[in-house]
């Protein structure tokens, strides 16, 4: 291969070299004898390539060509020891590729600030209670919060969620409405991408109908039309005019989509009057003044809060609180935990991985002990000896660093596309630079100060006879990286191990309902063609009648909710129920009771059985009786040895009239999520009435016996038959039930996923280890053998030295686990942390798998014949 | 390694003094490593032997600095050889060099013989 200077090169040795010959023939002309000549001009000169290096140093672009036949030189030396070479690329890419994937992806969770102006001011506050963990604030409330409150420097309100609405045209859609006030945009310091905000006179009760817009639906929708401002729509059979387009990447602060906002348009007076004189809730955000903290702010609101608590009814006093969160917080809420524990995860990874690039890096250097004391000896530098150190380790880390991106941009794109819909913004996670630039300096540090840690020490001439030998202190720091490593997948391990367990439970668990052959279906109604309850019902008794004449069909259930999600809206206080003939529970007391209200079928449908009593009748539905069934639960809390069958009670709800009537008991179902604790239920039947019907949200449960697919496309024809412009969803319960472990299961795979590579890497290091030492100690070995020990006392040699890490390991490593597995506690079901099975079989599996890697490891040294290692002193 | 930092050593002694020797050797006419070598070992009475080891490294720090510049012509035995001309700029630094070791000179002179100067 020819550099660029070799041309300089020999430009300077002829030079040289016409040096010589001018002095040998001078030396001629003057009478000396040829040969003498030429010895005694070759003295003169002095030691050629010497003098051809100093002055090639004079060029100023030695270094790069000392650098590229380091790489050189690094790159053969790599080619001859594939095993050690991929052993280390492997790891590094495997601690890159992880740490900067798993970053990405909670770096805007954890770390990275929302995307508002000054995000770390912005608040949302309200009040909280047992049924609604989301700050909302009743419309009079916060009339006078605005008027009173001290800590704020503004405050704006967001309608409570997203709604259909229809957007009635040419290309008719059905789209999600929200609204906020005139100040909501200003406080998170957002202006529209297009035209304006709201102004104030538009965010009045009867004020001009103007419509922001997504850039979502600008750009889907209009094209991106630059004309769009001015351009009036009809949302819902009213017509308003657009005046602005929110911003690309403007959030919602409670991460809901939305494509049209309205103006708020508070109504001060109305809200005195309107939902029992407290107003509507809404969601309010505010942002602190200067030197306001979140503290003093929730002190400062106190009393107005204690005041407007007085209005509260009694049973919901003392389960109501004063709530300030700041937006981080409330964005992510319980992803911040989890997004911990992987971050934890993944730096003990790539802790691991350092250790074992160290001690890769160490165990090469006390191999070529021998090589750098020849080369020494053979006039090589100290400096040259480290640089040739230095390159080979900032090679492995270039090339492992370059594998590292590309398995962090593979395993980002997994997550992305396995990761479960309610982990906030993994949907924008994309490869950081700046972590994987953080990853690749980390790993290559490990490499360059235990690649030096060997080179440093000058060989001395002892290394050039003695066998290579590995000097003890390195030996102990080599014992202590795999002890360590070691210790850590125990941690990583017993943690991977208390998830899936938890997993397992919350798959093998009994729902109580029967999901085989169960499909949901949810049909949204514009509700302003829907505007009555009366139109309602009608659509849906007509639904009942068509499903229940498709083939194969076993029953066909409405109920305003399906378990086992949470019950959410339908659900109410224990304390509201009051049974005829008892004392009423006193408020605060009890919990909460799952409502539901559903038809006859239902009960079939999921197959749920009635355990005591008996089902709605068809014919009741049409009757003038209320009538419920209780679940187990709820009926030995409401009638502890007594048979509620017969019973009436009276409920917040239907205060008044003869009350309802208990007419059975139905067992026990999950109603509250996987994996919380199952609230009472209380069934009412759904009578074909139009008060029954008001809500208008109702999901229809079809059991057949006639597979998913075919049955879909029935029940679409089914409704387009009905009414052909709502659309409809169908999802196979199974698929529903499924969906909801999506985050565990998701949870419960990354962290199974690192620790596995954690283990891998740490057997990997053992391995290497205890293979080095049993080839450092051939001869020892020989020598032994030679003594008369059998090849079973040598193995017991080697084994018990890696023996000997692994119990220290396994002893460190319970102990931390034990210690840091608390964390886990809130992402565990139905497992303690201190699960003794799990801390059972994960020391057992690794002393199982670190007995293989160390007998194999151990069997290069038996092997030895004696005769040979001695020969070869 | 020894060896090499002896070189060195010299190299930084003579530093100064030997790019001055060999830029004024360069005045008159262009010349290869040896004459130079030569000249400056006849002018100064056989007293300053320029080794191979400093001259060459001298020569192509010169050339870095552009203070000479060097071509490959044949001498008058039609041998070839690399031949060293002075430039503009090392025609400058010679100047200034030469100026700088006058002053010296004389300093230290004033220094060692304080009576020959009153």
């Amino acid at each position: 291969m020819r550099w660029p200077w070799d041309r300089a090169k020999e430009d300077l040795s002829e030079e040289l070299e016409s040096h010589l010959k001018m002095a040998i023939s001078e030396r001629v002309a003057r009478g000396e004898d040829p040969a003498q000549a030429q010895a005694v001009a070759l003295r003169e000169l002095g030691n050629m390539p010497l003098i051809e290096d100093v002055t090639r140093e004079r060029w100023g672009w030695m270094w790069l060509e000392n650098l590229l036949r380091d790489t050189c030189y690094a790159l053969r030396g790599f080619r001859r020891n594939p095993l050690f070479t991929i052993s280390v690329l492997v790891t590094i890419a495997l601690g890159i590729g992880a740490t900067t994937a798993v970053f990405s992806v909670v770096d805007r969770i954890l770390f990275r600030p929302l995307p508002y102006a000054d995000p770390g001011r912005i608040v949302s506050l309200g009040f909280v209670h047992s049924l609604e963990r989301q700050e909302f604030v009743m419309g009079r409330f916060y009339v006078e919060w605005q008027k009173d409150q001290t800590p704020f420097s503004v405050l704006a309100a967001q309608s409570t969620g997203v709604h259909n609405c229809d957007l009635v045209e040419d290309k008719p859609a059905q789209l999600g409405c929200i609204s906020f006030q005139a100040n909501f945009l200003p406080l998170f310091g957002v202006s529209p991408v297009l035209g304006r905000n709201f102004l104030p006179e538009e965010d009045r009760p009867n004020g001009p109908r103007v419509v922001m817009i997504s850039y979502g639906l600008w750009k889907s929708h209009y094209n991106n039309d630059p004309h769009i401002l001015g351009r009036t729509i009809n949302v819902d059979g009213d017509f308003a005019r657009i005046v602005g387009v929110l911003p690309k990447d403007f959030q919602f602060p409670t991460l809901e989509q939305a494509d049209i906002v309205t103006p708020f348009a508070l109504d001060p007076a109305v809200q005195q009057t309107v939902n029992g004189g407290f107003g509507y809730p809404e969601r309010v955000f505010a942002r602190l003044k200067p030197g306001v903290g979140v503290v003093e702010a929730y002190a400062q609101m106190q009393p107005l809060f204690n005041d407007d608590l007085k209005l509260f009814p009694p049973s919901a006093k003392s389960e109501t609180h004063l709530s300030i969160r700041t937006l981080r917080d409330k964005e992510m809420q319980d992803v911040r935990l989890v997004a911990w524990v992987l971050f934890g995860f993944v730096l003990s990874v790539l802790l691991i991985a350092c250790a074992n690039v160290a001690g890769l890096m160490m165990a090469r250097g006390a191999g070529r002990q021998r090589e750098l004391a020849v080369r020494s000896a053979i006039g090589a530098s100290h400096g040259r000896l480290i640089r040739q150190a230095l390159t080979e380790a900032l090679l492995l880390s270039f090339a492992g660093g370059l594998a590292g991106l590309a398995m962090a941009q593979a395993l980002i794109m997994m997550f992305v596309h396995l990761a479960p819909t309610g982990i906030p913004f993994i949907g924008k996670a994309n490869l950081d630079l700046r972590i994987a630039v953080f990853a690749a300096l980390l790993s290559c540090i490990c490499g360059v100060i235990f690649g030096l840690a060997t080179a440093l020490q000058k060989p001395g001439l002892a290394a050039l006879n003695a066998k290579a030998s590995m000097s003890r202190s390195h030996a102990f720091l080599r014992r202590s990286l795999v002890t360590a490593q070691i210790a850590f997948s125990i941690v990583l391990l017993s943690g991977a191990v208390l998830m899936l367990r938890s997993f397992s439970k919350i798959e093998a668990q009994d729902l109580g309902i029967e999901t085989g052959g169960v499909l949901t279906m949810k049909a949204a109604l514009p509700w302003w063609r829907y505007n009555t309850d009366q139109k309602v019902k009608n659509f849906y008794l007509r639904l009942e009648t068509s499903l229940r004449r498709l083939p194969g069909t076993f029953a066909v259930g409405m109920a305003s909710s399906i378990p086992p999600a949470a019950g959410g809206s339908q659900s109410f206080r224990f304390s509201d129920l009051v049974v005829e003939g008892k004392p009423p529970t006193p408020p605060g007391i009890g919990g909460n009771v799952t409502g539901r209200s559903v038809t006859p079928d239902y009960f079939r449908a999921l197959n749920i059985p009635i355990i005591r009593g008996q089902n709605f009748a068809e014919q009741d539905r049409t009757g003038d009786e209320r009538e419920a069934i209780l679940s187990r639960l709820l009926a030995t809390r409401l009638f502890p040895n007594e048979d509620p069958i017969g019973k009436r009670f009276q409920s917040d709800g239907f205060r008044g009239g003869a009350g309802t009537i208990i007419v059975g008991v139905a067992d026990n179902v999950k109603n509250n999520g996987l994996t919380d604790q199952s609230d009472p239920e209380m069934y009412t039947l759904r009578r074909s009435v139009s008060d029954d019907w008001s809500g208008n949200r109702l999901i229809v449960v079809i059991h057949s016996v006639m597979p998913a697919s075919t049955i879909q496309p029935w029940i679409r024809s089914e409704i387009a038959s009905i009414d052909r412009t709502v659309p409809v969803e169908t999802e196979p319960l199974n698929q529903t039930i499924s969906r909801m472990a999506d985050r565990p299961r998701f949870e419960t795979m990354l962290l199974g996923f690192f620790a596995l590579t954690g283990l891998v890497l740490a057997v990997v290091g053992l391995y290497g280890l205890i293979a080095f030492m049993a080839t450092q100690r051939t001869h020892e070995i020989g020598l032994r053998m030679a003594l008369g020990a059998t090849r079973a006392d040598i193995l017991r040699l080697i084994a018990n030295d890696g023996l000997r890490m692994v119990v220290v390991g396994l002893a460190l490593g319970l102990g931390t686990a034990l210690t840091v597995s608390r964390i886990l506690k809130a992402l565990l079901f139905q497992i303690s942390v201190y699960d003794p099975l799990t801390y059972i079989v994960v020391p057992l599996f690794l002393s199982l798998v670190a007995l293989v890697a160390v007998l194999i490891a151990a069997r290069t040294g038996m092997r030895v014949d004696p005769a040979v290692t001695l020969r070869a002193e | 390694m020894i060896e090499s930092a002896k070189y060195r050593n010299r190299i930084e002694l003579l530093q100064g003094t030997l790019d001055m020797l060999i830029l004024q050797a360069l005045q008159r006419e262009p010349m290869h490593g040896y004459a130079i070598a030569q000249i400056i070992r006849n002018r100064s009475g056989e007293v300053l032997t320029v080794e191979t080891g400093s001259l060459y490294p001298a020569l192509h720090r010169l050339e870095k600095q552009r203070w000479v510049k060097s071509e490959w012509k044949l001498t008058e035995s039609k041998q070839r050889a690399k031949y060293y001309q002075l430039t503009a700029l090392g025609k400058k630094q010679l100047a200034s060099d030469h100026q700088r070791w006058l002053q010296l000179v004389r300093a230290i002179g004033a220094v060692m013989e304080p009576e020959v100067q009153q």
